[in-house]
Order: C-alpha cells, then sequence, then structure tokens
C-alpha cells in the first residue's frame, strides 16, 4: 500500500500533465481535473499516511484517523469543481467567440473576438506553424 | 554644540531640508536658493576644530541603525574628509545662490532644490562616512539624485538618454561597490573603515577582486575610460548641476575612494594601472575637448581630462600634488561652467562658432571668467600652475612615458582653454541683440571663486590658503606637509611648462587643420555606438529570455516549470528510502486497475464523450479510495461533485469543440512524455518519502474537542463548519463568484464580426 498509493498518485497526475501540455483546451480542462483527483489523494497520503483506522467519527469505536487532512482535501475537492467549472464555461465561451480551441492559437491572435480569416496581415499565421494542417477532427 | 553633534548636522540638515524645499519654493519661488544655501553652514562650522584634526584627532559621529549587523551611520571628519567636505559645501553654498538666480520663474523650483539637496546631503555623507555600509549606501543616493537632476528637463529625448547613462553607468559601478564593501568587511573584519586589519586584506586570496572591484567603482563614477561616455551626456542637466555635480563634486566620487583606499592600489601593478588609466583618460578628454563647438561640451570634455589627471595622480601615490589640483580644479571648474550659464542666459547661446568678443557686453563675467580659464590652461600666476607643475614633477618621477602623455595632454588642455577664452575677446559676434550683463546675485557667487583662482596663484606658499588647505590632507593621506610655491626654481617642471604654453599657442592657431584631421582619424563607432549596442543586446536577450521563459507559447511556459520539478525529482531520488513493498489488499489493487486503466482510455480517448467518460471513472476511483482509507466525507463529496461535473459537461457538451488531435510533432511529443514521466516519478518519491503522520496534538485536539466546543460526532464537518469556519465562508465565497461568472459568461452575448458564425452561437 505505501508503495501502490503513491503510484496510483503519480500516474494520475503524470496523465494529467501530458494532457496540460496538449493543445486542444478540452484536453486541458481534463488534464486538470487529472491532477487535482492526484493533488487531493497525495494531501491525505502525506497527512495520514496509508493508515486504517477508524474514520473520524465519533459515535463509533476509536483510535481514529487525522481528521485535519480530510478536512483541507474537502475543500480543496469543492474548491477543485469550481475551477473546472469556471475553465469548461469559459472554454465554450472562447470556442464560440473564436472558432479555435487551439490554446497557442487563442494566445497568438491579434484580437481574440476575430476570426482567423479576417486576418488582415498574411504575414502572421493565425495557426503557430509547428502545428500545420494536419489537424484530423472526430467527433 | 559638541563637534560630533556638528558632523551630524552637516550631513543631516540637506536631507531634512530636501524635505521642506518644495514648501518654501512654494512660497519664495527660485530665491528659495538664497536660504537653502545655509544648509552648508554646520559643515563649514567644522572648522572650529580644525586644529584638533590637523594634528592627528578626527571628528568621530556615530547613530546607531541595526548594532547587530554593524549597521551604523558612522561619520569620521579626518584631514581629507574634512578639506572635501568644505569644497562640497563651499561649491555649494555659491552653487545654491547661483541657482537662484539661473531658473527661470516657470520652473519648477521646489523640485530642484530638493534633488540638489538630497545630492548634497548625499555626497557629504559619503566623504564623511566611516562606516562602509552606509559608504555605499550614500554612493548610490548620489547615483539617483544626479539621475534625477540630469533629467530635470525629462521632456527632452536628451535629458531622458543622458539621465539613464547615467545611471546605468554609475549604477554598474554601484554594484562592483556593493561587492567590494561585502569583502571588505568580511576579509577587513569590521564595518569601520578606519578600523579594516589591512595586513589581512592584503594577505587575502580575494585582494585582487577586491581591487578590482574598487576600481570599476571609483572609474565609473570619476568617468575614466571606458566609463567616461556618461559626462558628456549628462550635460544636459541644468548649468548650475553640472557645476556642481559634474565638475566639482560627484565625479570626484571614484576620485575619493582611490584617495581614502590608497592603501589598497599602492601595490603593483595596481598603481600602475591606476597611473596609465588617468593618463589615458586626461589625454582623450583633452583630445576630444579640442573638437567641441559647444562651451559646456567643452567643460565636460575638460573635466574628463583633469579627473584623469587627478586619477593618475592618486593613483601613482602622489596624493600632495593630487590634493592640491583637486582644490583647484574645483574652483575653477565651478566659475568656468557658471560663466557658462551666464553666456547661455543672456546670449541664447553657448556655440563657440556662434559668439566672439563678449567683454564688450560680458566686462564682468569676462573678468571672473578669464583668472579661471587660465588657471585650467595652467598658467601663472594662478593656481592651476602651480598643480600643474607639481603634476609634471611627479610624471617626471614616473618616467618618459607618462611624462610624455603628461604633456601632450597637458598642450591640448591650453589649446583649449584659449579657444574658451575665444568667446570673450576679438570681434563682437552675438546673434542675440539682447545680450546683456547678469545681474548681481548671478555674478556674485563667482567672484569667491574668481579671488580664490588668483589667491592659489600669487600667495601660495606657507599659512596662507592653498599650502594651508593642502596640509590638511596630509596626516590622513600620509603625506609630508609640503609647501606650495609659485617659483619652483629653474628646473625640467618649469621648461616643461613654457613648452606647454607655446606649443599650447601654436595647437591653439593651426585648430582648424587639426580638428580636420581629427574627423579624418575618427572611426565609424566609438564608445556611444558601443554603448547602445550593448543596450541594443542587453533588451533583446531580456526579450528572448521572457519569451523563452515565460511569454511565447503557454506550453513551454509549463514545460520549463515542470521541467525544473522532474529535475528536483531526480535529484532527491537518490536520497529516498522505499519501504518495502507490503501485502496489498485485493480491494485495492482492483482500485489501483481501475484508475490505471482509467488513466490509459483517457489518453488513449478519440472522442470528447468517451473522455469524459474515463475521466468520470478516474474519479469514481478516486472515490473508491477515499473509502478504502476510511474518508467517508470525502468519497461522499467527490462522488456528488463527480456527478455534477458529470451533468455540467454534458449540459455544454453541443457547444464543445470536438476533440481534436493535434498531433503534436515527434520531438515534442517525447519531451513532453519525458517531462509527465519526471513529474510523475517526483510526485511518487515525495509522496513515498513524506508518509508522515502530522503532529499529533492536533488531531487529538480537534478529536478531544469535537462534540464539546462544535456539538458534533462527525470531526472532519466540525473542523469545516466551526474550528475553521471562516475558511469554509472564503470557499463559499469562491464558489459564489464562479457561480456568477459562469452565469454572467453564459449569458453574455458575443460581439459577431461575421456572419457565418451564426450557427453556433450558444445563446438559447
Amino acid at each position: 500500500m505505501a508503495i501502490l498509493l503513491p503510484l496510483l498518485v503519480a500516474v494520475l497526475i503524470g496523465a494529467g500533465v501530458y494532457l496540460v501540455l496538449s493543445r486542444a483546451l478540452i484536453r486541458l480542462i481534463i488534464g486538470l481535473s487529472m491532477i487535482a483527483y492526484g493533488a487531493n489523494l497525495s494531501i491525505l497520503l502525506a497527512g495520514a499516511g496509508t493508515a486504517q483506522d477508524a474514520p473520524p467519527l465519533l459515535n463509533t469505536q476509536g483510535p481514529y484517523n487525522d481528521p485535519l487532512p480530510q478536512a483541507l482535501i474537502l475543500t480543496a475537492i469543492v474548491i477543485g469543481f469550481g475551477t473546472t467549472a469556471l475553465l469548461l464555461v469559459l472554454s465554450v465561451r472562447a470556442y464560440q467567440a473564436t472558432r479555435t480551441d487551439h490554446v497557442q492559437e487563442l494566445v497568438e491572435r491579434l484580437d481574440p473576438l476575430e476570426a482567423p480569416d479576417a486576418y488582415a496581415d498574411p504575414e502572421r499565421p493565425s495557426v503557430s506553424p509547428e502545428v500545420g494542417p494536419d489537424v484530423e477532427g472526430t467527433r | 554644540m559638541t563637534g560630533s553633534q556638528l558632523l551630524l548636522l552637516a550631513v543631516a540638515l540637506p536631507l531634512l531640508a530636501s524635505l521642506v524645499a518644495p514648501v518654501a519654493a512654494r512660497v519664495m519661488g527660485a530665491k528659495v536658493g538664497w536660504l537653502l544655501a545655509s544648509v552648508f553652514v554646520p559643515t563649514l562650522m567644522l572648522f572650529t576644530d580644525v586644529e584638533s584634526v590637523r594634528s592627528g584627532t578626527a571628528l568621530e559621529a556615530r547613530v546607531d541603525w541595526v548594532s547587530g549587523i554593524g549597521l551604523a551611520f558612522a561619520f569620521r571628519a579626518d584631514g581629507f574628509s574634512l578639506l572635501f567636505a568644505s569644497i562640497i559645501a563651499a561649491v555649494g553654498l555659491l552653487i545654491f545662490v547661483y541657482a537662484a538666480s539661473y531658473l527661470g520663474p516657470g520652473e519648477r523650483h521646489g523640485r530642484f532644490f530638493s534633488y540638489l539637496l538630497i545630492f548634497a546631503g548625499a555626497m557629504l555623507g559619503l566623504v564623511l562616512a566611516d562606516n562602509l555600509i552606509a559608504l555605499f549606501a550614500f554612493w548610490e543616493l548620489t547615483s539617483i539624485s544626479s539621475f534625477l537632476l540630469i533629467g530635470f528637463w525629462g521632456a527632452r529625448k536628451a535629458s531622458q538618454d543622458g539621465a539613464l547613462k547615467a545611471l546605468v553607468i554609475t549604477v554598474l559601478g554601484g554594484l562592483a561597490l556593493l561587492v567590494a564593501v561585502v569583502l571588505l568587511i568580511l576579509i577587513g573584519g569590521d564595518t569601520r573603515l578606519s578600523a579594516l586589519d589591512l595586513a589581512a586584506i592584503k594577505a587575502s586570496p580575494l585582494f585582487v577582486p577586491l581591487v578590482v572591484l574598487l576600481l570599476i567603482a571609483a572609474f565609473t563614477k570619476s568617468a575614466q575610460i571606458p566609463f567616461y561616455l556618461w559626462l558628456p551626456t549628462a550635460m544636459e542637466a541644468p548649468t548650475p548641476v553640472s557645476a556642481y555635480l559634474h565638475s566639482a563634486t560627484m565625479v570626484k566620487a571614484g576620485i575619493v575612494l582611490i584617495a581614502k583606499m590608497g592603501f589598497l592600489f599602492e601595490v603593483a601593478p595596481f598603481s600602475q594601472v591606476v597611473l596609465y588609466v588617468g593618463l589615458a583618460t586626461m589625454f582623450w578628454g583633452a583630445y576630444l575637448a579640442l573638437r567641441q563647438n559647444d562651451l559646456k561640451a567643452l567643460l565636460a570634455y575638460s573635466t574628463i581630462s583633469q579627473l584623469g589627471l587627478l586619477t593618475a595622480l592618486y593613483g601613482a601615490g602622489h596624493p600632495f600634488a593630487a590634493t592640491a589640483h583637486l582644490i583647484n580644479h574645483a574652483v575653477f571648474k565651478a566659475a568656468l561652467f557658471m560663466a557658462v550659464g551666464i553666456i547661455d542666459h543672456s546670449a541664447g547661446s553657448r556655440d563657440i562658432g556662434a559668439l566672439s568678443g563678449l567683454w564688450r557686453k560680458l566686462p564682468f563675467t569676462t573678468v571672473l571668467a578669464v583668472p579661471a580659464a587660465l588657471s585650467m590652461a595652467g598658467l601663472p600666476p594662478f593656481g592651476g600652475f602651480i598643480s600643474k607643475e607639481l603634476f609634471f614633477e611627479e610624471m617626471l618621477h614616473e618616467g618618459t612615458l607618462p611624462t610624455l602623455i603628461a604633456v601632450s595632454g597637458s598642450i591640448m588642455t591650453f589649446a583649449y582653454s584659449l579657444r574658451f577664452l575665444r568667446v570673450f575677446f576679438g570681434r563682437f559676434r552675438c546673434e542675440n541683440p539682447g545680450v546683456h550683463e547678469a545681474s548681481l546675485p548671478f555674478l556674485a557667487p563667482l567672484i569667491p571663486l574668481s579671488v580664490a583662482v588668483i589667491l592659489f596663484g600669487l600667495f601660495p606658499w606657507d599659512a596662507t590658503i592653498a599650502t594651508w588647505f593642502t596640509d590638511l590632507a596630509a596626516g590622513s593621506l600620509g603625506y609630508e606637509g609640503e609647501s606650495l610655491y609659485l617659483w619652483h626654481g629653474l628646473g625640467l617642471g618649469l621648461a616643461l611648462s613654457v613648452l606647454t604654453w607655446f606649443s599650447g599657442t601654436a595647437l591653439h592657431l593651426i585648430r582648424d587643420h587639426f580638428v580636420a584631421m581629427q574627423t579624418r582619424l575618427t572611426p565609424g563607432w566609438n564608445a556611444n555606438t558601443v554603448y547602445y549596442q550593448l543596450l541594443a543586446g542587453l533588451e533583446h536577450l531580456a526579450l528572448w529570455l521572457t519569451n523563452f521563459t515565460q511569454g511565447a507559447t503557454f506550453a513551454t511556459h509549463l514545460r520549463l516549470i515542470w521541467g525544473a520539478l522532474a529535475l528536483a525529482g531526480l535529484g532527491v531520488a537518490s536520497h529516498a528510502i522505499f519501504p518495502r513493498p507490503g501485502p496489498v489488499p485485493l480491494s485495492m489493487a482492483i482500485v489501483g486497475l481501475l484508475i490505471v486503466a482509467s488513466v490509459t482510455g483517457v489518453l488513449l480517448a478519440r472522442t470528447r464523450f468517451s473522455a469524459l467518460i474515463f475521466m468520470g471513472l478516474a474519479g469514481f476511483g478516486s472515490t473508491l479510495v477515499f473509502v478504502l482509507l476510511r474518508a467517508p466525507d470525502l468519497a461522499l463529496t467527490q462522488l456528488l461533485i463527480e456527478v455534477v461535473t458529470v451533468i455540467l459537461f454534458l449540459s455544454v457538451f453541443r457547444f464543445l469543440p470536438v476533440l481534436k488531435r493535434y498531433s503534436r510533432p515527434a520531438p515534442v511529443a517525447l519531451i513532453d512524455g519525458i517531462i509527465s514521466l519526471g513529474v510523475a516519478f517526483t510526485v511518487f518519491v515525495a509522496l513515498v518519502m513524506v508518509q508522515v503522520p502530522l503532529a499529533p496534538r492536533i488531531k487529538d485536539y480537534f478529536l478531544a474537542f469535537s462534540k464539546e466546543l462544535g456539538g458534533g460526532y462527525n470531526v472532519v464537518n466540525v473542523i469545516l463548519v466551526d474550528f475553521r469556519g471562516y475558511d469554509t465562508m472564503g470557499e463559499i465565497t469562491v464558489l459564489a463568484i464562479v457561480a456568477v461568472t459562469v452565469l454572467a459568461l453564459i449569458r453574455l452575448r458575443f460581439k459577431r464580426s461575421q456572419a457565418g458564425h451564426e450557427e453556433n452561437r450558444g445563446e438559447r
């Protein structure tokens, strides 16, 4: 357990990092959620270890697990949800306005509300060149 | 009032007055300068103790600041400090009177005098400071106040450029000084300049870097090659500032440093380095001064040249001659700058080519400026002759090459001094018809300076002013008090002087040809172009670095941060103690499989929907971990949140972009993969290492008092709503803000640039 749980957290966070480094907005949001899962578990592991005493409910028989990390994680879960919700709605809005879900392109646009084909300056690509046109879309 | 109280007041009064000056200027206008000149009285009153200082007892004063780290405003007026402080005070007093007439009615007088007072206080603090840290602080303060004064007419592009250049270069030296001061304190074992352990410093392996840093500081401040280029552009300052800062005082701060730290430079080869840098600067400054057509620019390059002369003399260990010239230069250069200010004011021009014969309209200015200019040229019977002759004699001791440089530099000095004088004599030429003599208050500050120039020359010997002042510094700089004589006897020194006069006159007569030759010899680049290229290069580097590390792409920014994290994990991995893998319960093994499977699913998902499902599964897996680790509240909350999140995703599902696979180029994908693995490894190592239960007293407190104080059996809940209720309130506030923002985003109608996007509008 002392090895398995850290390993699971590492898997969650590593996958989250890889997704956040991707260019599609949705992957970024999902990646952040995965990191949040991992972070919540790691607070528990770091604070209380893998102890399997009784849950901190005083009407059961002790000894009890440490309640403090649990309280902290509870806050973290809720705040994590707030972040995800905000990011999700923001992404939908950004996508509607800009017609792109490419993170880097959103950064590079001169005027994000301007559609890419409305660019006057042909010297300035609306999609960063490293991506190229090989965008395959599936639903 | 005792001497030490007076010493503190001498430094503090200008700084305090700088706070009052803006208010006073509102009432009195520019005339406030007359009143503010009185801040120098305490410094001049230090002379009541001059006899004890001469006999070797320095005045000392000390106000502790942070005594634990040896930080104190400690001041010490030995002979040299007192001499220099009195120059600052005397010239400062005259400059304040002069500035009261110089500044027009529309100027911001309060600000001007405030800056000038800060500078004066900083300069007095600098020369009188005994604490090295205080010395550094005052040094920087002179740089900053100089920046403010040069940029006083900040609307002009040239002023901005001049101020910035001065700041960049002198602060560069300030940084060098900071390191040098720290080294001095560490090696020398004391923060007091007068209590440093010289033997330890000289024996230290850091001695050479220390001296180099001190020299950089001194050379930047005193405009030596190759740092001189800030001084000419600093002439954008109002003329009183140029006269004060950039001739008599601030630029000599580096000379002060060299003089005070002379004990460090005595060692070969540093004395030779200082000697030749000084001589080269002396030559080059005079060479460039000859080319100038602006009176003020001529004086600026002349100042560079004279500073080189002083550096050479102090560096080569001739403090007597150096101190004599220090006094002379301060006096004649201040007078000349003031004269230029008057000419500029009344003739409306500083162009040497457009002005001549001004003595007809400016008789008093002419009478006052001519002795100063002749002193600069080194003609008897003026002060400059005496110190120039001493300079020649010392250079003769140094060898042939120094003498050659000294004489050729002096010839050019003589020539540009004559050129300066040309504006007063000859046929009258001036484009401004309203040219007129300055008012008495405007002229008055020149009178004592010109009188001093003559007195220093005519009566230099024993117990009169020049010798008396020069001897004042004898004890502290460690030289024998000598006498100054106008007549040094028939020697090589006199012969060189005579040679200088005749060759200088000849050079002046053929100046046009000489300048034509200079123009031909000028390469396409100079110190200024190098400076601007360096500055532009620095800007490019900064821009590139910023863009690379945090600007260019969002992903790169994250890659750098996470890459560093991954490296950190690798760094600590060798110290990790991995526990023996224990038995894993079947339930946990199943949950582990679930999580790994769902993470794999998320990574491989081709559609939005499948990615969402796998993400939910991963969340469900972490819920089960909470169950297994006896955290029922967490499990419940996580489950609830998971459901809400999925609902949220589904409700905006039809507006979401399809899950495109923006294929990363193979190397990028590889790097991202390595970074992800590295971060995962770091997290793993960290979690293996830190599975230490928190201090039990926190846990025990909550468990013991949950029912009694919070009235609940569920300790986690009691913590959230009671013990840490404010936290939860903050959290609720955050959620409320998120809710409002989400609502606003959903309702917001976007400006549409193209009708073609209508079908994708998200409004209902």
